[in-house]
């Protein structure tokens, strides 16, 4: 974001490279450090009985959505930090605790309730939106959250 | 980021017939239409999922992948993230390439003459949201600017700020850190960020009635 030399170069493979530079920061700086994270939470959660308590409690619910009640796991993370949700999920594929499926549905679901807490400082606070209607537009986004775990559980049974 | 978001405020907008071709090549290129077609293996090399390749096996090929198998915990973790590296890589580094030959201007043309009768928000406000797309940040300075400037309303600043508050930063988001899902997605990785990106408009048109209707009062 913050590279000032990238209009300069017309050379797609210059260009190229200062992305791959980007991926390469958020990889190290962004995705490994939640990842390795969520899966020591996963552990830790896993290790004190909590995941099996949490799958159970939220089946029902989550069976709405075709998913394993582990899955609130992801989506309560994912509320938190899009990137520690999307890390838990991949700890949960790892254990098999989730399918390919299930990390289909949850996908879209990540993003459009993701980072929540963070972006309320960064996004709601910056643009300067009354904090009267901050619910209204969480609420919002975990609707979204559930429509595109319905919407994708039907595309893939097409 | 300011410096980046006064930056964009200030380019003006030409949109040549480059910039739209870079958007229907970003679709195609994202789309996995071109994964594994019958017969025609070459297109390929216009797929994101197959360029992203895959690593080679260890003694147990159709179980162990250079993670290992049944490692736990940080360790497991920190090999399993160092997998994901090129996928992101890959992605952000085509992502620089299709934005150079102004995929994004294009998106935003296209969106603008959807905001008035979707959202009620003017053509203005377009280049708000589409930053939001590539980064938070700058998508909230540049809509803090236009409601300082008395471009927007109150109202106006709201919708604005549930189209970006859901999904925020999506494009960024999604190939950064969702590349780490893209491997296990059993659809084309195009079609969640359509839905997405689809999401967005729903959402901001849930809030729209609802500021129409039982928030009225706060705007008379």
């Amino acid at each position: 974001m913050n590279n000032t030399t990238k209009k300069e170069t017309n050379n797609p493979f210059d260009i190229f490279i200062i992305g791959a530079r980007k991926g390469f920061n958020i990889a190290i700086n962004n995705l490994m450090p939640n990842v390795l994270m969520a899966y020591v939470i996963a552990q830790i959660l896993n290790l004190l009985g909590l995941m099996d308590f949490l799958g159970i409690v939220f089946s029902p619910a989550m069976s709405i959505f075709n998913l394993p009640g582990v899955a609130i796991t992801v989506l309560l993370t994912a509320w938190l930090s899009a990137s520690a949700g999307t890390g838990v999920a991949v700890s949960l594929f790892a254990h098999q605790q989730l399918g390919i499926t299930d990390i289909t549905i949850l996908a879209p679901a990540i993003f459009l309730m993701g980072s929540q807490l963070q972006y309320m400082g960064r996004l709601l606070g910056v643009a300067d939106v009354p904090k009267r209607y901050w619910p209204l537009l969480m609420v919002t986004s975990i609707l979204n959250a559930i429509i595109a775990m319905l919407v994708m559980r039907v595309i893939i049974s097409l | 980021m300011s410096s980046n978001s006064d930056k964009s405020h200030k380019v003006p907008i030409k949109i040549g017939i480059k910039a739209y071709l870079s958007l229907i090549v970003a679709i195609l290129f994202f789309s996995g239409l071109f994964l594994n077609v019958d017969g025609m293996k070459w297109l390929g090399a216009f797929d994101f999922t197959t360029l992203g390749g895959s690593f080679g096996t260890m003694q147990n090929p159709a179980k162990n992948t250079f993670v290992g198998e049944a490692g736990i915990s940080a360790k497991a973790g920190f090999l399993f993230a160092l997998s994901l590296v090129p996928t992101v890589m890959l992605a952000l580094g085509v992502l620089e390439i299709f934005t150079h030959y102004g995929a994004i201007r294009a998106a935003h043309k296209l969106l603008t003459p959807l905001l008035k009768p979707v959202l009620g928000l003017p053509g203005l406000t377009g280049l708000a949201l589409i930053t939001d797309l590539q980064s938070t940040d700058a998508g909230a300075a540049l809509t803090k600017e236009l409601y300082d400037e008395k471009v927007i309303g109150q109202k106006e600043l709201i919708i604005m700020g549930s189209w970006q508050y859901s999904g925020a930063g999506l494009i960024n988001n999604y190939f950064a850190i969702g590349s780490a899902l893209f491997a296990w997605l059993t659809v084309p990785v195009v079609i969640p960020l359509i839905l997405m990106f689809v999401m967005k408009f729903v959402g901001a048109i849930f809030v729209r009635i609802a500021l129409n209707t039982f928030y009225k009062k706060d705007f008379y």
